[in-house]
């Protein structure tokens, strides 16, 4: 199977040609008689009231249709629903998900935590746990077929899978507030070889350059909500910047992970993102550099 | 008074006639006034909306007054435009087809309206009051919790739907028991027009439905104003309960504003075919199956959640099950097209687009069923195409219809021609470009209530198109506008039965006097009106 979203695909492909047929009938009597039978070329119309067998007929195939439709959707429930291998004989990787407004937090076995970017192996199925910080959000990655909600106490568990390397665009499907909009994630799919590189990186603690920035991030509110793993105590309530230099883009996809992007969230992050929780941290123009040279250096 | 108070007397919105009259014509006219005034405002809301959508990272909407805009747009869109008007086209309408000289209750009546206006006040008082619900028009808790919904907007949502939902409950009760009790001699529950039993399961489905929603707005009031748990997870509450409730309402919701349109169509195909209606008892029989199953589908909006795979599985059952008797009802008014005589009269060309759009409607609506693909469309745009296709496609066109349809009793002159062709085309093409690049979009991955979207997805020339579409559709409103302004003015008589029909209300004065008929009709078929016009080929009893 070339990923969890192929079974979806393959039924989406089903159940929209039947449909097309009935669309495409339903359409085609309607415009035949109202040509055919418009009153500029027929007569009287003869009262017809109705017609037992052909009622029996209308209701007895589309009861039929439906029923083979069902079966075949409880076979595709099964090759991606709970407990589905995708014909992939390897054990699957686990990764708890945590939706916060408005960023999804990733946690692997190996202690690595990232915010907004998730990297799997491919080839092996991955069983996403998610659970909630707040509202009920719902991790959806279109190219890998199908989403779930994250409820706030409540586990859900949903299978992904890709055979074909990548990176998947994804986000938030529930509405969850102000800035449900920019709640989006990154999938990486790489092969398992790039992949334990990359988690064995991830699962490090920082080695970020120690000097003016590092002493601002662990001194001002920053480290009241961020955490960077053997260098800052923080509070875990924003994302985890332990390899922040590493991700694609910050803030939920609204913007590159470049050191003038940082520089300028940080600066105002309501000018990017209104109505995020980060707010205005007062920094001088100096001091801001710092924070951002310190950042960047945490690969 | 002798005649109905407003379409004889054009000043008596000036006078205090209108807040005093019980008369369910004049009363049948207010409410659906007032879903026209309802109709412009979430209009104009909705091309807002668009606006802000036509292009990747616009900003003429903040994310804050986008949340308010796209709650409101679609509360007042199912609250204060589809319920109204359905109501006003049955008040008008049912004690006319049944021969009554009134509703059962004509004060309730009147209270009913009042309340609906009232709940629609409530809500659009909280734009002013410090900000509008914004949590989308099913407001999933615990986003609506006083921890995340910190205004009042919530508030105005709770107090507004509770108090226009009393006036639809109490209205359901008065046609429920006006169309039991109050039929004339003859007129068996099998003769009565299919509007009629339409109108008639829909009130059955909103006393049993609508008392679901008020308990969960109690419930949610005392969560915000009294401390309570009960949606809170982190107090012990469950943050899905709300959905459950919701549905539960909320799905029977969607066949409350879309059977009494079932029953315009019913009544409109078989008179502009000059034909009876094809299969009456199928079409009757399966309203009421409809009805039934609508109780037993609510957790397909919640295939995402969790429930699990054998809860889902069941759900899409019933929710299939649906589709049967929906068909049932497309095949018979295809059926009393075929071998008839079509006039293409405005009502009929309007009955013609709804069977298009609102068969496409119920089709995305069968693959919504089917789990594994509502678990990758569900919250993405192709639910908001699918929801405006039987909304839009479905409810409003049927409305149209029944406007053009109506109109000529209720005002005593025809809607143009002309004008009723620009309006339908502007609307079919308008909906057509506005909502069917929504089931792209969805299927692209773009999910919905968005206040604004990267570029480089693929979804920027489907939001361009859609947003063209929807002033497309404004522009028909304005053609609709044009024509009921030119009709009041100098339109053409109408007469009694401009349309050659086959019921009651068609046998009297149009407008009718307030009394309705000068003698109480009798009847002995289902369509009175073609057996008194063809005695020598009445109706087989």
């Amino acid at each position: 199977m070339a990923s969890s979203l192929e079974p979806i695909v393959v039924l989406s492909l089903v159940v929209g040609a039947i449909a097309a047929v009935i669309f495409a009938g339903v359409l085609v009597a309607l415009i035949v008689f109202t040509i055919r039978y418009r009153d500029v070329r027929t007569g009287s119309a003869p009262q017809i009231h109705g017609h037992r067998a052909l009622e029996i007929a209308w209701t007895g195939a589309p009861l039929a249709l439906l029923a083979i439709i069902f079966v075949l959707s409880l076979v595709t429930l099964g090759q991606i629903g709970q407990g589905a291998t995708f014909g992939s004989l390897e054990p699957p990787l686990h990764v708890d998900v945590i939706g916060h407004q408005w960023w999804f937090e990733f946690r692997y076995p190996g202690g690595a935590v990232t915010a907004n970017e998730l990297h799997v192996p491919v080839g092996v199925p991955i069983e996403l746990d998610l659970s909630s910080a707040d509202v009920i959000h719902d991790l959806w990655v279109p190219e890998l077929g199908a989403k779930s909600d994250v409820v706030p106490g409540q586990r859900n568990v949903m299978r992904l899978f890709t055979a074909r390397a990548g990176t998947f665009s994804g986000e938030c499907a529930e509405f969850c507030g102000l800035e449900h909009a920019w709640m989006r994630v990154l999938v990486v799919a790489e092969p398992r070889a790039d992949f334990d590189r990359w988690i064995a990186a991830q699962s490090a603690p920082a080695s970020g350059t120690a000097g003016r920035g590092l002493e601002i991030v662990r001194s001002a509110v920053c480290s009241s909500c961020h955490v960077v793993r053997g260098q800052v105590a923080g509070t875990p309530i924003g994302p985890d910047l332990t390899h922040i230099a590493s991700r694609t883009t910050i803030a939920g996809g609204v913007l590159a992970n470049t050191a003038d992007a940082l520089r300028a969230w940080i600066g105002d992050p309501q000018r990017y993102k209104p109505g995020a929780l980060m707010p205005k941290v007062p920094l001088s123009s100096d001091d801001l550099d710092a924070v951002v040279a310190y950042l960047e250096s945490l690969k | 008074m002798t005649a109905t108070a407003l379409a004889r007397r054009p000043g008596a919105f000036a006078t205090a006639g209108v807040l005093r009259t019980v008369d369910h014509k004049d009363i049948g006219i207010m409410y659906v006034l007032l879903g026209i005034a309802f109709l412009a405002i979430g209009g104009l809301e909705a091309l807002l909306l668009r606006v802000q959508l036509a292009t990747p990272g616009e900003h003429v909407l903040d994310p804050s007054t986008y949340d308010q805009i796209f709650t409101m747009h679609g509360i007042t869109m199912i609250f204060l435009v589809a319920i109204p008007m359905l109501v006003g086209f049955a008040n008008y309408v049912v004690p006319l087809q049944i021969g009554a000289e009134d509703v059962a209750f004509p004060r309730l009546n009147a209270l009913s309206f009042w309340l609906t206006l009232s709940g629609g006040v409530l809500l659009y008082l909280s734009f002013v009051a410090g900000g509008a619900p914004d949590a989308g028009w099913f407001a999933y808790a615990p986003l609506t919790e006083p921890a995340h919904a910190v205004g009042n907007g919530m508030d105005w949502y709770i107090f507004g739907l509770a108090v226009s939902g009393a006036g639809t409950i109490i209205g359901a009760i008065n046609l429920a028991v006006t169309i039991l009790l109050m039929r004339c001699p003859g007129m068996v529950m099998g003769r009565a027009p299919m509007f009629t039993w339409m109108v008639l399961i829909t009130s059955v489905l909103i006393i049993a439905a609508y008392p679901i929603l008020t308990s969960a707005l109690v419930m949610l009031l005392v969560d915000r104003q009294l401390g309570g748990r009960f949606f809170d997870p982190a107090g012990g509450g469950n943050a899905t309960l709300w959905q459950h409730l919701f549905w539960s309402f909320g799905h029977p919701e969607v066949y409350i504003v879309v059977l009494p349109a079932f029953g315009m169509i019913s009544e409109i195909i078989p008179v502009f075919s000059g034909k009876p209606l094809f299969g009456y008892r199928f079409v009757a029989a399966s309203g009421i199956a409809i009805g039934f199953l609508s109780f037993g589908v609510w957790a397909h909006h919640m295939f995402a959640v969790g429930l699990g795979d054998a809860e889902n599985a069941f759900f899409s059952a019933t929710s299939m099950l649906i589709a049967v008797p929906t068909g049932v009802k497309v095949f018979n008014w295809l059926a009393t097209m075929w071998r008839g005589r079509i006039r293409l009269a405005m009502p009929m060309v309007f009955a013609i687009g709804f069977i298009a759009t609102f068969v496409i409607g119920g089709l995305t609506g069968v693959s919504l069923a089917v789990v594994p693909i509502d678990l990758y469309t569900t919250d993405s745009y192709y639910v908001v195409g699918h929801l405006h296709y039987v909304l839009f496609g479905g409810t409003m066109m049927a409305v149209f219809a029944g406007l053009y349809y109506w109109f000529p009793k209720v005002t005593g002159r025809l809607l143009g021609h002309r004008l009723g062709l620009a309006h339908f085309w502007l609307t079919l093409v308008g909906l057509t470009l506005a909502f069917l690049p929504m089931h792209l979009l969805g299927i692209e991955g773009m999910p919905r209530r968005v206040w604004t979207y990267p570029p480089g997805m693929g979804w920027d020339w489907p939001n361009l198109v859609s947003t063209i579409g929807s002033f497309l559709i404004a522009a028909g409103a304005i053609a609709l506008a044009a024509n009921v302004w030119r009709s009041l003015r100098a339109g053409e008589r109408a007469g009694d039965d401009p349309w050659d029909a086959f019921t009651l209300e068609w046998s009297t004065a149009s407008p009718p006097p307030s009394y309705n008929f000068d003698a109480i009709p009798q009847v002995r078929g289902k369509r009175p009106l073609w057996d008194r016009k063809h005695p020598d080929r009445m109706d087989p009893l």
